[in-house]
């Protein structure tokens, strides 16, 4: 999923101070899981906002709502009939959701009220940690499962570095190091001669170096 | 008198674009430098423009610089960190660069290298107030510097665009001036009427222009430019000239030693001569010892 954290109020309140009347609009989807821009955090978010407004003297409409998915025409027309009522919208979905709204709705600034952040996974509660770099060529298959592109510091694709000591990173004790988590990986599948095979230089075209990426499936469209 | 002079006192400073190789071989280069060396009052080496391969601009203008030529070494947000960036500008200064200019630098897929990873960890802007810094005697970090380079920075202005796209692009200006930006080259001018309005504001802020006089190499080249490339505007009876002309590379040097002229006559601060791997045609076009006695 991807990952988000919440911004500083503080940042959040400078953008907004200047609107009368804004709307706080959360996501279903990844942002509830990771707990930054679900129903539950525009609540908090919202009277933490009107709080301080109230407590500085001025009048702001605060109201809330949240969208099954805000990366999707079909559930951003919900508000299509209510957002000319707002000054401006504070989206609490991913850097996506905040984008997909602009387009759409170009009359209505859409502020960002989460730090979008990286594709992860939920460890416990309150720990999410990076697994993907979305780099479009997937090379899972061959490093027992484990990323370097995500998880090496340096993105090394035949590691480890002179870095690795004991199993971590040369940045610190606290990081894993990934070359490290693949050698026992592929040990325990038994297919430590993977390891052996010499990865060839990445084609980062596919990454963010091509510039900005599409998916076309002709197979799906209608 | 030396590009920093010219630029200074005012007095009009030829430029000259000198690629340098793509391999080690670097004889034509120099050679080609070598023929124009008094006319030419520094050349400016590209940083593999069009993101192609080939050997550094910080190696090229040292080379030059030992055969006691002046340079204007780019520097290149697309393939090198801020910690790349700082460290080449330093090392260009002590060996005796005086002149940078700094780009964006085109996207890898432009190029013969589509694979390669883009690293724009700063901006243009971002670059020149480094340089800014750096020539103050510290580092981005804010770290003092044992020595502070001092440079004549140049950058970049696309003066032939229009309307919102201009506006946008004098913003960036006076950003770029505000950052330290002492010189701007500008695209390919053929006309500069087409400029009119860029130069308005240029003057306004007393910016120092040095418009590209572009070396056309066929009627083909000219026609493909004017379709093309949105604001590059080259008239139609230059177009015709070049066709009408029996010997039609004759025609396009003449055409480029007019432009020069034009910019001289006009007070721009100079001309850059692109010749877009026709070095060997410099001399032609700006005379040499050789050509002209």
């Amino acid at each position: 999923m991807i990952v988000a954290d919440k911004k500083p109020i503080e940042e959040i309140i400078e953008v907004i101070k200047d609107h009368d009347k804004i709307l706080v609009l959360g996501c279903n989807e990844c942002v509830t899981v990771c707990e930054a821009g679900g129903k539950k955090e525009v609540e908090i978010l919202a009277s933490a906002l009107r709080m301080y407004f109230l407590n500085n003297g001025k009048e702001m409409v605060i109201d809330e709502h949240t969208l099954e998915r805000q990366c999707d025409h079909e559930y951003l027309e919900e508000v299509r009939d209510r957002i000319d009522q707002y000054d401006a919208v504070l989206s609490l979905a991913c850097g996506v959701g905040v984008q997909f709204m602009a387009e759409k709705y170009h009359s209505t600034p859409i502020y960002p009220g989460v730090n979008t952040c990286f594709l992860g996974a939920t460890e416990q509660r309150g720990l999410w940690t990076e697994r993907c770099q979305a780099c479009g060529e997937c090379m899972l298959a061959t490093t027992g499962g484990i990323c370097p592109v995500s998880r090496c510091a340096k993105r090394i694709l035949n590691g480890p570095c002179g870095g690795s000591s004991n199993g971590k990173c040369e940045l610190g004790k606290e990081v894993d190091c990934a070359w490290h988590l693949i050698v026992e990986r592929l040990k325990a599948l038994g297919r430590l001669d993977d390891y052996e095979k010499v990865c060839s230089i990445k084609d980062w075209s596919t990454d963010r170096a091509g510039g900005p990426r599409k998916v076309i499936r002709e197979d799906v469209q209608v | 008198m030396s590009f920093n002079k010219k630029l200074n006192t005012g007095d009009f400073a030829i430029l000259a674009e000198m690629e340098p190789p793509k391999g080690v071989n670097v004889s034509k280069m120099v050679e080609n430098a070598a023929k124009v060396k008094g006319q030419v009052d520094a050349f400016v080496v590209p940083e593999m423009s069009n993101a192609v391969m080939r050997m550094s601009s910080l190696g090229g203008a040292m080379l030059l610089q030992s055969e006691g030529m002046e340079t204007v070494m780019q520097v290149c947000c697309r393939d090198r960190n801020r910690l790349a960036l700082q460290a080449d500008i330093l090392a260009a200064n002590s060996c005796g660069i005086k002149s940078i200019m700094a780009v964006t630098g085109e996207d890898p897929s432009f190029g013969d290298h589509h694979q390669a990873a883009s690293v724009y960890d700063i901006q243009l802007t971002e670059l020149l107030e480094a340089v800014q810094m750096l020539q103050k005697g510290r580092d981005m970090a804010g770290i003092e510097l044992d020595g502070a380079p001092d440079f004549q920075v140049g950058s970049v202005v696309n003066a032939g665009l229009k309307g919102d796209n201009l506006e946008a692009e004098l913003e960036e200006m006076n950003k770029k001036i505000d950052a330290g930006t002492g010189f701007f080259i500008t695209p390919p001018i053929f006309d500069i009427g087409s400029i009119e309005t860029f130069m308005k504001h240029a003057e306004q802020k007393n910016a120092k222009i040095i418009p590209t006089v572009l070396l056309l190499k066929s009627v083909g080249m000219a026609r493909y430019m004017s379709r093309n490339l949105e604001h590059v505007h080259i008239p139609d009876d230059l177009i015709k000239r070049i066709q009408k002309a029996p010997d039609k590379t004759r025609e396009c040097i003449a055409i480029a030693k007019e432009m020069i002229d034009i910019l001289r006559k006009e007070g721009f601060s100079g001309a850059f001569i692109s010749t877009l791997g026709w070095e060997q045609r410099l001399p032609e076009i700006i005379g040499s010892k050789e050509v002209y006695g």
